[in-house]
């Protein structure tokens, strides 16, 4: 027998295409090893520098399988550029991660080896979720994310919150997971294939399993964004996690869990795309009319930010509801700017809890202004774009979602949207009015400031408003990103 | 439109020029702020003065000095910048009262603290301002548009009276949320751009083309006209208004009184009379009453007033009244009296405002009872008060004067009784201001007090002149001002009946 026809439906893994992920892979592989085996003293510097630079190695590997499209490992892994624009926006974002947590930790009077080695692996899940379309694959890699943030989560093994928050993730998490996969179950019925490409595009008669099979999954992913009335666990898990983690949580798991809804838009077929519409639509007012009025009142800076990143989970959803091209650049270009924008916002949290005295309370925000300009400065911008005022990357998102609800005209829905924001200018101008026009409360002095944080923080808001002021560059990524997927 | 390209920015220049000392400020010490901001608007207010030179009225209906930028190819969004008749006048219109704002906070008591932020706000303010009369890309003037918001808020909040965080709260979360409507207006407009021509744009010369079922067009009419209502403000939306303008600090509310106002009234005329035409044909009856109720309304507000600050913003809303009404005539004297009053209002509610901030850093008031014949003893200040507020009042000679004449003209072409009532609200006006002259100049107070006031002099002075001048060179020489932006009218008329 010849050997060729042996092998023959055996196909070699394009590993060039998985370069990024393989990377990322060793990294957390090396680190957890170097943790066992390293002193105490050696590793808060070993541990860091080596996520560091298997992130940067990553992040020049991504531009390598750029170049490279298509599917691998038998077309349960793809590599689009919606994949490369998600991987090179979590492995930015991760590197920020690594320049907070060293100061943030030691302020706590602790140093964890396994947050380093955690990261990675929640990156390398998030990564593999951004880029298949494959049920299996993303249940594993979904799986892989979120044991990653239970843990990260409760890191912080002292706190009492930082457990309970954990723990409401792990037990609505898990629920999350086993809906999305009993949804998985229903598509494999229907079309007897476990890639979303061919459920979608298969031609069956008894397609309520597969109306069922969105909804499962639908609600799953509902539950892992953030969406009202699946929400419950978000802003204890938000607040009781270390604020690196919680800037990780807020930007590179949102981006991810929102991938694999974005990847189904330009499957949706005309026969159910009323049903999606209203579905996505109704969630997404609810999401963002619930988390806006809620943050009015909160008391605690991380959970107005939590509250308002399920708000922003609602105007993404908005979106998603619209399955043309127009609604998924919008729902790519606000999700990634989004997560640019929550990582600055937690990360000036993060640092302001290195000060002496600083319990979150946003009273605490008076005067901040006169005690650290820079930050106070940073922290305006984040809250103008999250708010959504020019130039900054939250209006061109706003500004894309209203294209996008105007172009299917669901006028409904862009005045829910119209509503919420105007909700929402209370809590951030207030922020603002209390930084910049009231007297300060008390010195606040942050600690030991280094050069990666300051270099972190200035390059997010800096891009905050750049990606606005100059759309073109990364409009260069997103427009592919959705042509690609709607060309199939 | 026809567009002509310049052959050196000067837009763009006098958008960058504030920014830059804006910059400067920033950069160098406290001591410098005041001279930088000075010079900064002052090198502004002489390009203006070469562009108005440079620009040529035979064709004012074009667009002149036009730049373009691509900011996204996709969508057609470009910061397309330029001048025609109507954003040359409003152009200069920012330029001088800027240019004045900063120079009477050199001398302003009530700025003593955080001067860098401050002159930077009002920098920053100006450049904006200049770059919402001259864009020609719905989201470009958008942007400009809240970004004028920013500025305000912390000069509402920061430097303002008594009420000044709940001021500039409702102030910002008023205008934000009305231009959210707008910016969906903007979207949805671009949106049938693409059904109907196949690719997405926001350059207003492309949108000129559309034209909209009549639902739709309605539709999107409101939508704009929400922001701009807001904006503007006509009743019921001018609630904002008094507590902004009562609360800002006095070149806060120059500003705010003499451009930002204008800023609605100007985007009423080139966005919601330009790109649906055939809606305003349709609405005409209703916006002019609602013109006619601000007028009345607001002129009743203002007699009762007790805080001279809050008096001067409800006459601003009973003005804007008449810019409305006479917008919404939709003929040619009225478009004429529509424009000129805008300039008009800018030149003496601003003085109106300085004058109760000149007395403000004397008596420490603004309470109408204490300033009982304040002016009594500062004889040059009297008489800059009395122009301006005969001016404000029509009296032929000062400014307001063919803003309401050209008004009652031309609502006439419709009916006596419209004429009627435009006349009635010009009576009012006439009423209040002459209230206000009585309180200020003839009712007796302790003389002691007022005996030891200095008048007027020095750098305050000059920044009334520069708004006394043109408020006498509209009264008397009106053609100087109705040549910048006739062809403009006439363009817009023309496009109205769909003639171009």
């Amino acid at each position: 027998m010849d050997i060729k026809e042996l092998i023959g439906p055996i196909e070699l893994p394009r590993l060039v295409l998985f370069l990024p992920e393989l990377i990322v892979l060793i990294t957390a592989f090396v680190l957890f090893t170097l943790d066992l085996i390293l002193s105490g003293r050696s590793k808060r510097i070993v541990l860091p520098s080596l996520s560091a630079i298997g992130y940067v190695l990553a992040l020049m590997s991504v531009g390598v399988s750029a170049q490279f499209r298509g599917d691998t490992f038998y077309g349960s892994f793809t590599n689009d550029a919606l994949a490369s624009l998600v991987k090179i926006f979590a492995l930015l974002i991760a590197l920020t991660v690594l320049a907070f947590a060293g100061r943030y930790f030691s302020s706590k009077r602790s140093f964890y080896g396994e947050f380093y080695y955690m990261l990675a692996f929640t990156l390398l899940g998030a990564m593999i979720l951004a880029s298949s379309y494959n049920l299996i694959i993303i249940y594993v890699s979904l799986e892989l994310v979120s044991i990653g943030f239970y843990i990260l989560t409760a890191l912080l093994r002292g706190s009492f919150i930082s457990k309970e928050g954990a723990f409401k993730y792990l037990i609505l998490g898990g629920l999350s997971i086993a809906l999305a996969s009993y949804g998985a179950v229903f598509m494999y019925i229907y079309a007897g294939s476990i890639d979303l490409r061919e459920i979608f595009t298969y031609e069956g008669e008894d397609y309520h399993y597969l109306v069922l099979g969105i909804v499962f999954f639908l609600i799953g992913f509902a539950l892992k964004i953030g969406a009202v009335p699946f929400h419950f666990w978000l802003p204890d898990a938000y607040q009781g996690a270390p604020t690196p983690v919680t800037a990780f949580m807020a930007s590179v798991g949102k981006l991810a869990f929102f991938i694999p809804v974005v990847r189904i838009m330009p499957l949706i077929q005309e026969k159910f795309s009323l049903t999606w519409t209203l579905t996505v639509g109704v969630i997404a007012a609810a999401t963002m009319l619930y988390g806006n009025l809620v943050a009015l009142v909160q008391k605690d800076i991380k959970r107005l930010l939590a509250y308002s990143s399920i708000a922003h989970s609602g105007y993404i959803l908005a979106a998603v509801a619209v399955t043309k091209d127009i609604g998924m650049k919008a729902v790519i270009y606000f999700l990634v700017v989004y997560a640019v924008m929550a990582a600055g916002s937690f990360f000036v949290v993060a640092m302001l809890e290195r000060a002496e005295g600083w319990e979150n309370r946003i009273q605490e925000f008076s005067g901040l202004r006169f005690n650290l300009p820079y930050l106070a400065f940073g922290f305006m911008i984040y809250m103008f774009a999250l708010l959504g005022v020019p130039p900054t990357v939250g209006f061109v998102g706003k500004t894309l979602v209203f294209m996008a609800l105007s172009f299917d005209q669901l006028w409904w829905l862009a005045f829910v949207v119209i509503l919420s924001t105007a909700i929402s200018t209370g809590y951030y101008v207030r922020l603002v009015v209390l930084m910049y026009m009231k007297d300060r409360e008390k010195e606040v002095r942050v600690p030991q400031r280094g050069y990666a944080e300051a270099l972190s923080l200035v390059f997010l808001t800096i891009l905050t408003v750049a990606l606005a002021v100059v759309p073109e560059v990364i409009w260069s990524l997103v427009a592919p990103a959705s042509e690609t997927l709607f060309a199939r | 439109m026809e567009v002509v390209r310049g052959d050196f920015p000067f837009v763009s220049l006098s958008i960058i020029l504030p920014a830059v000392s804006a910059l400067l400020v920033v950069l160098l010490r406290e001591r410098y702020a005041k001279a930088i901001s000075v010079v900064g608007a002052g090198i502004t207010f002489l390009l203006s003065l070469v562009v108005l030179y440079l620009f040529d009225y035979s064709r004012s209906s074009s667009v002149q000095f036009y730049e373009e930028y691509s900011i996204l190819k996709e969508f057609n969004v470009k910061l397309a910048l330029g001048l025609d008749g109507l954003s040359l006048i409003m152009y200069f219109l920012t330029t001088l009262v800027s240019l004045v704002a900063i120079l009477w906070s050199v001398r302003d008591k009530q700025i003593s603290t955080r001067l860098k932020e401050y002159y930077v706000a009002f920098l920053l303010s100006e450049s904006f301002l200049v770059g919402v009369f001259a864009s020609f890309d719905l989201i470009v003037f958008y942007v400009f548009y809240e970004l004028t918001l920013i500025p305000m808020l912390f000069a509402i909040g920061i430097w303002g009276y008594k009420l000044r965080l709940y001021s500039a709260y409702k102030f910002f979360i008023y205008i934000f949320v009305s231009s959210l409507f707008l910016l969906l207006g903007i979207a949805s407009v671009s949106a049938q751009h693409y059904f109907q021509k196949g690719s997405f744009s926001f350059s207003y010369f492309d949108l000129l083309k559309l034209s909209y079922p009549e639902g739709l067009g309605i539709f999107f009419f409101l939508l704009f006209f929400i922001a701009f209502a807001v904006k503007t403000p006509l009743v019921p939306f001018h609630t904002w208004l008094p507590d902004a303008h009562g609360e800002a600090p006095t070149a806060g509310s120059v500003i705010l009184a003499a451009i930002l106002l204008k800023m609605g009234t100007y985007a009423l005329l080139r966005f919601n009379v330009g790109l649906f035409p055939e809606a305003t044909i349709k609405l005409m009856p209703f916006m002019v009453a609602i013109g006619i109720i601000t007028i009345i309304y607001a002129s009743w507000m203002t007699i009762v007033q007790n805080n001279v600050k809050r008096f001067v913003a409800y006459s601003s809303v009973s003005h804007m009244g008449f810019i409305v009404t006479a917008m919404f005539l939709l003929n040619h004297e009225g478009l004429r009296a529509s424009v000129i009053e805008m300039f008009a209002h800018g030149m003496t509610s601003a003085s109106l405002f300085m004058m109760a901030g000149f007395i403000y850093n004397r008596l420490h008031t603004f309470n109408m009872n204490s300033l009982r014949g304040s002016v009594k003893f500062m004889p040059l200040f009297a008489v800059i008060v009395a122009i301006t507020a005969f001016a404000a009042m029509g009296l032929p000679g000062g400014s307001s004067f063919w803003g309401k004449f050209l008004t009652i003209l031309s609502a006439r072409e419709y009916s006596y009784t419209l004429a009627l009532l435009v006349l009635v609200g010009g009576f009012f006006s006439a009423a209040y201001v002459l209230y206000m002259l009585k309180t200020l100049f003839l009712d007796v107070k302790e003389e002691s007090i007022l005996i030891h006031f200095k008048d007027i002099r020095g750098v305050m002075l000059v920044s009334f002149l520069f708004l006394i001048v043109p408020i006498l060179l509209i009264g008397f020489f009106p053609h100087l001002f109705f040549s910048m932006f006739d062809g403009s009218i006439g363009y817009i008329l023309r496009h109205i009946l769909r003639l171009e």
